[in-house]
């Protein structure tokens, strides 16, 4: 597909995004935020994973260090705003700080080290009672209101969520568009090339992290005040897996695949409810199906049905 | 044939209006997968069976039930989406869920919708906010854990005992309040033995209770936990008495440990083998329908819809707020509502007070040696 169907494409979302939700009762608005928050997550991770090639499997963490961040400062009498940009600048700390065993290992042993960070993330939650309030969580986190505007509804607080997301998308936008976003994708497609035309390697890697990290709690922000409740099930290691297959569900390394991959991580399985007992089974059959005919994630289908009319096209010989 | 139509849109329109009126829809919403999808499915199966029985019986006041079946996935943010799905949906009363973390969050929703929510959940702190559209479906931990601690202290004679916990909502609250009624009846917590949930290898927490020499040991885990548990402790042939709360003796421990479960001793609130009639006519018709025997959580959730018709019929009216008004206060008796199964009352604050049992595990089986008396008369 060319760039301007798929831009014209990804307006016509996002009218839809604007107009319809007014028209949904609490469950469409809630699970549309939720969707949102996972949007903005899965944009970091695929960052990280997607355009410069480093695989994390403790996203979920980065996730519920914004969650608690905010949880924590609110409980304490401060404000929301200044737990959002907190979650945002701690997990971008603990992101660099995560990036550096990628300085060393690649791939699968990555994806280890990453992993067991997320289990060191959960142990804290669970276990620093004093801090996190344990496996019993923390209950009435509240919601942020904006220049007297109350957010505390549900459709304002997606219009919020919403706005975040694109302000968020915006700031990647910008990033991959730079320098820096040539640099990532150097470092993903060929590392000692990228080096060798001068590329800081090791910056990059880590900044590649941070940066994915931040976006993740910023999400994990607006997750702990969407649900009103923090407590550690919620940031487990499934949810790392979940939050990497929608990444390469969607497309990994586009920029509207995380979109995408949530909808299959997020809604599919809510609209799969119909199943029964069956719909975590036709989730996943639906997952393995889509692995196998789209390998390249669901944004490669419009390239593939061109190829496809193209070699249809073609006079048999 | 144009006057005719109108009559006929009408006459339709009568008739769906009557068929959607004649039901009272109920939501169910339960930890189908997950880490609480043992618990969370025998509620749901428990729920589906009282269904059936009440409307081939002709309803509520005449209303048919219709129950729709929600998976949480045992998570809290997928918890409040399906409170809201029911609320939005019109329920008239929700069953669950069963994690107290998910009920913490979904109780907000069916609260300002002033909806009945029955629940499993464990956790004291659910009905102590004054929240009055909440019901338990049994005894909390504070009302158990006492009798547990008075059991191990007076009929074990114990001194000292260890306590193997997991480490979850559920299982944190119930060794909060068991130690605290420990310290009640003077009894020393010799090991306090954190675990996960999901553990495999319970070598270490079983080390750690053996040497601690305690007189007893405690063991508060979820179901997989608690059979991997047992196995470990006849496995290092761990010699004191073995005391659960419901959890340890439940069916399906007893199916996973296999021999290891046999001479385990449980304070339950519930049991399919407690010496009651219309216990062991459930439980027969229960293993008829899904071909096993019910534990505390299939009749957790068989109960609570009848606590649900006894409300309706209390108040007189299908109204959920007169019926979660009614509800408060209302002695259910079994004698007059079978399906109860037991005297059963509940107090102002959606709690509970029935009669509970000390059961041992004997050849893979609970036997009821003590029944201990609900504190209100009947």
């Amino acid at each position: 597909m060319t760039r301007q169907p798929r831009w014209l494409i990804g307006m016509v979302g996002m009218a839809a995004l604007l107009v319809l939700p007014p028209f949904l009762r609490s469950y469409g608005l809630y699970l549309l935020s939720y969707w949102l928050v996972f949007v903005i997550a899965t944009m970091g991770l695929n960052l990280t994973v997607g355009y410069a090639g480093q695989a994390s499997l403790g996203h979920a963490a980065f996730l519920g260090i914004g969650a608690y961040s905010v949880a924590i400062v609110m409980k304490a009498g401060c404000s929301f705003w200044l737990g959002l940009p907190l979650s945002a600048v701690l997990c971008f700390v603990v992101g660099l700080g995560l990036g550096f065993p990628a300085l060393r290992v690649q791939s699968i042993y990555l994806a280890f080290a990453t992993l067991g960070f997320s289990v060191a993330a959960l142990l804290v939650m669970r276990y620093e009672e004093w801090l996190t309030g344990g496996t019993s969580g923390i209950n009435d986190v509240g919601r942020p209101s904006l220049f007297g505007l109350d957010l505390g509804g549900n459709l304002a607080y997606y219009y919020f969520v919403l706005a975040v997301a694109v302000v968020v998308a915006a700031l990647l936008r910008g990033v991959l568009r730079s320098p820096w976003g040539k640099a990532f994708t150097a470092l993903r497609d060929n590392p000692i090339r990228a080096e060798s035309l001068g590329i800081d390697v090791r910056a990059y890697t880590l900044l590649s992290f941070a940066i994915g990290a931040s976006c993740a709690g910023i999400a994990g922000a607006l997750l702990a005040s969407l649900v009103q409740f923090v407590d550690p099930t919620p940031f487990g290691l499934g949810v790392s897996f979940t939050m990497y297959l929608m990444v390469v569900v969607g497309g990994s390394g586009t920029f509207f695949g995380p979109a995408l991959g949530a909808v299959v991580g997020v809604l599919l399985p809510e609209w799969l409810r119909f199943a029964q007992g069956w719909y975590l089974t036709a989730f996943g059959v639906a997952v393995i199906v889509l692995m196998l005919w789209l390998p390249g994630g669901l944004l490669s289908l419009p390239d593939r049905l061109k190829a496809r009319a193209i070699a249809a096209s073609r006079p048999r010989t | 044939m144009t006057p005719k139509l109108p009559t006929a849109t009408v006459l339709i329109w009568l008739l769906a209006a009557s068929t959607a009126h004649a039901q009272l829809k109920i939501a169910v919403i339960q930890e189908l997968s997950g880490t609480g999808a043992t618990a969370g499915t025998n509620f749901k199966n428990g729920v589906e069976l009282a269904v059936k029985e009440i409307n081939a019986a002709g309803g509520i006041l005449g209303q048919k039930l219709e129950a729709t079946i929600d998976d949480t996935q045992s998570n809290p943010g997928i918890a409040k989406a399906l409170a809201l799905k029911a609320v939005d949906d019109g329920a008239f009363a929700v069953f669950g869920p069963t994690f107290s973390g998910s009920m913490i969050v979904s109780m907000t929703q069916t609260r300002t919708a002033e909806v009945p929510n029955f629940t499993g959940a464990e956790a004291a702190s659910l009905t102590q906010q004054h929240n009055p559209y909440i019901f338990r479906t049994s005894l909390t931990q504070t009302t158990s854990m006492p009798r547990v601690a008075l059991y191990i202290a007076g009929t074990l004679k114990a001194k000292t005992v260890a306590v193997i916990f997991v480490n979850n909502d559920f299982g944190k609250g119930g060794r909060d309040t068991f130690v605290k009624a420990a310290a009640a009846v003077h009894l020393t917590v010799a090991a306090d033995i954190s675990t996960e949930a999901g553990q495999l290898d319970f070598s270490a927490p079983v080390l750690k209770a053996k040497q601690s020499n305690a007189d007893a040991v405690f063991v508060y885990t979820n179901e997989e936990e608690s059979a991997r548990c047992l196995r470990e402790l006849r496995k290092q042939a761990f010699s004191k008495p073995i005391i659960g709360e419901t959890t340890l003796a439940g069916q399906r421990v007893i199916e996973l440990a296999g021999p290891a479960a046999n001479g385990v001793l449980a304070h339950v609130g519930l049991t399919a083998e407690a010496p009651i009639p219309a216990v062991r006519e459930f439980r027969a018709k229960f293993e008829k329908a899904y071909k096993y025997v019910p534990d505390h959580n299939v009749i957790k959730g068989y109960t609570s819809v009848y606590f649900l018709k006894a409300g309706v019929e209390a108040a007189g009216k299908p109204n959920r707020v007169a019926v979660a008004r009614a509800l408060h206060g209302l002695k259910i008796s079994a004698a007059k509502q079978p399906g109860a199964l037991m005297d059963v009352a509940i107090d102002d604050n959606g709690d509970l007070d029935r009669a509970s049992f000390i059961v041992q595990v004997k050849d893979g089986k609970q036997q009821v040696k003590e029944v201990l008396p609900p504190v209100a008369k009947f």
